[in-house]
């Protein structure tokens, strides 16, 4: 295949704010309730160690990223801003960009 | 069942013969056994093959793992635990742990993870061993109970508390300050290798935290059990293999009051229960395995539905067989007797019953 299509679904997702509002429809949908960026997800009243694990599942699978080792931080998983900037920094370059 | 692992079934088969009966009396595998199925990486069959594993996916190593769990479900146990450790490197650890240790697991080293404490069960959060950072080096202070496979195992995976969070520390058995004690006649899977171990003040190279540690201590738990939990499910599905296989034999062939046991109601009813019970827990486990697989987002909880409905079954199932075969299974070594005292133990161990019905409660209130 010599194409110059390609799949156009890694820039779909690109950019963070994408990111941001996908992980909040995700949280309101798996939890009923409304979060703001900052929320701690897991602090007082928040969610269970078996959604951290749901969470993680999903980022992976939704962003083709995968976080092990150091990267299974809570301070990765606090709030949708740093699940975000943990996306940003695990996902591979776009096409087309520097270094490719 | 793919070629590889029907292979893989029959030499099982054939490696336990009709041994299995005596391992629970005696309470040991023997060692060239668990060495023999460890140097396959048949006790880890999901390792990477680019890690020297077999690579299978959870589908076929859990097809396979029912299938030693329904010969012999000690041996199924240390198949586990190995697993599990084999898991939790792959994914806490980072690439050069795992491209050191996957490789040794796949081949012939022996691993458990070690998790409770005599104050810290169901209530991982109550932990209390831990690992601290002493100039260049760890050091490893804490007690641990009731270790699935140690008595086997030549690395222990200690889950400790480490700064405000958690860790996971390789320790090799032979390292100073280390001492293994088998625990005495366990209820269930007594050939198992379950042993309660202590460290005193261990010291070991930093690289021995998987990923560096200070990881939140839930995640890691979660996590190291995920594995062992469809494991373990898949363990309840050979046990009630065995057990339909054991009251359907005695059922057809012994007679009572001038007809085979089966062609009485009562007795037909629980070959029934024992049946469905066993599609059930298999169609749970295959779901449960096709999340893993496809990285579903309902793995976490997929797990530890296969895992409680796995191990209901099983208690009762088992219990059902006993009842079918009476006098004639009613002696320690036989498989519905095994499978009667390995099947309580599992609505006990990764996640007792209860603590497996609030997790999922907790998910059928968080999906109002």
């Amino acid at each position: 295949m010599t194409t110059s299509s390609n799949r156009p679904a890694p820039e779909s997702t690109g950019d963070p704010g994408t990111v941001q509002t996908d992980l909040l429809r995700f949280l309101e949908k798996r939890t009923g309730r409304v979060w703001a960026t900052d929320a701690d997800v897991f602090g007082t009243g928040g969610l269970s160690s078996l959604f951290a694990m749901e969470l993680v599942v999903h980022l992976e699978r939704t962003y083709g990223i995968s976080v092990r080792g150091a990267d299974l931080r809570m301070e990765n998983f606090r709030t949708v801003l740093q699940m975000a900037a943990l996306v940003e920094r695990l996902r591979p370059p776009a096409s087309g960009g520097p270094g490719a | 069942m793919r070629e590889a692992v029907a292979a893989a079934a029959s030499a099982v088969t054939e490696l336990v013969g009709d041994r299995a009966g005596d391992w629970d009396r005696t309470g040991r595998l023997p060692e060239d056994v668990v060495r023999k199925l460890a140097a396959a990486g048949q006790l880890s069959a999901q390792i990477p093959a680019d890690h020297g594993g077999p690579g299978w996916n959870s589908a076929d190593s859990g097809e396979f793992t029912a299938h030693v769990g329904s010969l012999c479900s000690s041996l199924r146990s240390v198949m586990t635990s190995q697993g599990m450790a084999a898991w939790t490197v792959e994914r806490l650890g980072d690439p050069a742990q795992a491209a050191d240790l996957l490789p040794r697991l796949a081949s012939g080293d022996l691993a458990a993870v070690a998790f409770s404490e005599a104050q810290a069960g169901s209530d991982l959060s109550a932990i209390e061993a831990t690992v601290t950072v002493d100039g260049d080096s760890l050091l490893l202070t804490g007690r641990k109970k009731w270790v699935t496979a140690a008595d086997y195992a030549d690395l222990f995976l200690v889950v400790a508390r480490m700064a405000e969070g958690g860790a996971v520390v390789v320790v090799p058995r032979t390292a100073p300050g280390v001492r293994v004690r088998r625990v005495a006649d366990p209820l269930g899977c007594r050939a198992a290798g379950h042993a309660d171990l202590a460290f005193d003040e261990v010291r070991l190279p930093l690289g021995s935290l998987l990923g560096g540690g200070r990881q939140p201590l839930p995640l890691l738990v979660t996590t190291a059990l995920a594995y062992g939990r469809i494991s373990v499910a898949w363990g309840c599905v050979g046990i009630l293999r065995a057990c339909v296989a054991a009251a359907a034999g005695h059922a057809g062939t012994r007679h009572q009051f001038g007809r085979p046991l089966a062609q009485h109601q009562l007795v037909a009813r629980h070959l029934a229960d024992l049946w469905t019970a066993e599609q059930i827990v298999t169609r749970a486990c295959e779901y449960a395995s096709r999340c893993w697989d496809d990285n579903a987002a309902d793995l976490a909880t997929a797990i530890v539905l296969a895992k409680y409905v796995g191990a209901e079954h099983a208690a009762r199932g088992a219990a059902a067989a006993v009842q079918v075969l009476a006098s004639a299974g009613a002696q320690d070594g036989h498989v519905v007797a095994r499978a009667y005292r390995d099947a309580k133990l599992m609505e006990i161990i990764e996640g007792s019953n209860e603590v497996c019905q609030l997790i999922l409660a907790d998910h059928a209130l968080s999906r109002r």
